[in-house]
């Protein structure tokens, strides 16, 4: 992105008389362009049948309905409710067990050489993988999908969390008891300062994950929730309802990043300039 | 996205440990290799015998522990674990014999097959595409805006539309595949080409190269690395994302497979299926490792 902009602004000093189009400008044309285009290609020729792709209006409409009138069990506002309930579940879960077993793992070298080759063989399994094993053991429920999202979540959190620990310098922590820090000012002033940002680059990518395996679980199994809403418009030959859930799906995703991204840069401020 | 691999944070590590003075434990290490004695059973060498003997304990007591919780006399039920043995003869047994269609083989291919299509055809698609946005500052403000609204949407979730427009087949499953290697790719080939030093690109131009030459063998020269780094993660992605696409739109693949055998409630098969999807899973980034390490050995500048 520097770079980028230094080329910019270099080019500009070069060559002063041709300044070049705002690049904001581009970005908006470039919408506005791909509406159009959409519209043309769509609703005003008919060029592109409606079961490949709807045309705005047929997509605005169905946004419309599913928001008032329940489709496949719920309106889209319960679909999405049902959806956050067990991706929160399924992460929390992740958390709680991902942040001590990674903190313990990079700690004491015993325990991660006992529990790696395990942790190292199941990782490797898709999490999607765990979906049918999950529906046996715990039936088509909120537990299922919750234990789906949490394995999902789980090798992320632990691997940043353990990354974190294994990288304090030891010589700190010498350095912080001859200059007379006790334990608990080590672990807050210390440690948690510098494992903090790892673990949350941990939960960002778990979170991530997770959401994405849920819609995945939601698509195999389940009657509510997003990931089904959408199985349901494509048994039922929908696009748009296809279209909208997928939209959805998408924005809860960004958001879910962000709003990591903001809670790290509000709690620890000193990793943005990095 | 989807990988857990954490290579931007030990990437930047790397450079840290670069910039900071050796510190006094490597100091240490530096000291002690000196009286190299493979008979010393002290310090370090001995702490790591120590550790790899835990860790092949370990092992062994969870696979144990397997084998004495399942099975027809173990606590748990044939209905929710199958023990080793079952799960060795499931697998014996469909090496040889069709289930649903073909053999474990077949099933297998199938599904590395339709990763290796996906994955290729991002890789066509993706390295000149994130090239292209990284280097040209038209792509950068047009395709880029529409990639990043798109990215957010899972490949998962794209199923169902892929389904609506090619079926259930080859097809959609490789799409769907596709979309899950494509963002890996087309963010490391841009970021290859914007983390290429401005000085040397400079110095391209200042000696007369033209756009083409820089790009071809300055920017594209120092981004190999950052690149083929892309391959494993896409991969990574492209194993992943096969198994659900298998779970709904298949009639062949090991996560057909899992599916199946779960309706049938064949857990020896389900449980095969899964260790097999894990296996496979390690031994495809273990080759990609290799292939970075032998294309690339100057390391992954990331």
């Amino acid at each position: 992105m520097s770079t980028n902009t230094a080329e910019g602004a270099e080019a500009a000093t070069r060559n002063p008389r041709k300044s070049p189009i705002p690049g904001i400008t581009l970005t908006l044309a470039t919408f506005i362009a791909l509406a159009i285009l959409w519209a043309l290609a769509t609703s005003i020729t008919g060029l592109i049948p409606e079961r490949i792709l709807p045309g705005p209006e047929d997509v605005a409409t169905r946004l419309f309905e599913l928001v008032v009138e329940p489709f496949a069990g719920a309106a889209l506002g319960g679909h999405l409710l049902a959806s956050l309930q067990r991706w929160g579940y399924g992460v929390l879960l992740a958390a709680i067990a991902g942040i001590p077993f990674g903190i313990l793992t990079g700690w004491v070298p015993p325990i991660r050489s006992a529990v790696n080759p395990i942790f190292e063989a199941l990782r490797y399994i898709p999490p999607f993988a765990w979906i049918p094993i999950a529906v046996i053991w715990l039936g088509a429920s909120l537990e299922s999908q919750a234990l789906v999202v949490a394995v999902a979540a789980f090798p992320p959190i632990v691997i940043n969390t353990r990354l974190g620990v294994t990288q304090i310098d030891s010589v700190i922590l010498k350095a912080a008891k001859t200059l007379g820090a006790n334990d608990r000012q080590t672990l807050w002033r210390i440690v948690t300062p510098l494992v903090g940002p790892q673990i949350v680059s941990g939960l960002r990518i778990g979170l991530g994950n997770g959401w994405m395996t849920l819609v995945g679980a939601e698509l195999v199994v389940g009657k509510i929730g997003l990931g089904s809403m959408i199985v349901k418009g494509q048994a039922t030959l929908s696009t748009p309802t296809i279209l909208v859930g997928m939209a959805a799906i998408g924005i809860i995703a960004a958001c879910i990043d962000y709003a990591i991204l903001v809670a790290r840069d509000r709690i620890f401020s000193w990793t943005r300039a990095q | 996205m989807m990988s857990d691999e954490v290579t931007t944070s030990s990437g930047a590590s790397n450079a840290n440990r670069k910039v900071s003075p050796p510190n006094p434990s490597q100091r240490a290490k530096r000291v002690r290799l000196v009286p190299l004695n493979p008979l010393d059973m002290t310090g370090a060498s001995s702490q790591k015998t120590a550790l790899a003997l835990i860790g092949a304990l370990s092992t062994i007591i969870v696979i144990g522990a397997w084998w004495a919780l399942t099975g027809s006399n173990g606590p748990i039920p044939d209905l929710y674990f199958a023990s080793p043995p079952e799960v060795v003869k499931a697998a014996v047994t469909y090496m040889t014999e069709p289930y649903q269609g073909s053999t474990v083989y077949g099933h297998a291919i199938s599904s590395l097959k339709t990763v290796l299509l996906g994955w290729l055809a991002a890789a066509l698609v993706g390295v000149p595409f994130g090239i292209w946005v990284g280097w040209s500052r038209f792509a950068r403000w047009t395709l880029y805006p529409v990639f990043q609204v798109i990215r957010p949407i899972p490949p998962i979730a794209w199923i169902p539309l892929a389904l609506m427009w090619f079926g259930i087949g080859e097809q959609s499953r490789v799409f769907v595949v596709f979309l899950s290697a494509f963002v890996p790719w087309a963010i490391n080939s841009m970021q290859a080409v914007e983390s290429t030093d401005s000085r040397l690109i400079q110095a391209a131009r200042v000696f007369g190269a033209t756009e083409s030459y820089t790009l071809r063998r300055v920017v594209l020269k120092t981004g190999i690395p950052t690149i083929l780094a892309a391959g494993q993660i896409a991969m990574g992605n492209a194993w992943t994302t096969v198994v659900a696409a298998e779970l709904l739109g298949a009639y062949t693949g090991l996560g057909y497979m899992a599916l199946t055998s779960s309706r049938t409630l064949d857990i020896d098969i389900l449980v095969m299926a899964m260790l097999l999807l894990g296996l496979i899973g390690a031994l495809l980034s273990a080759i990609m490792k290799l292939l970075t390490s032998m294309l690339a050995p100057r390391g992954v500048r990331l």
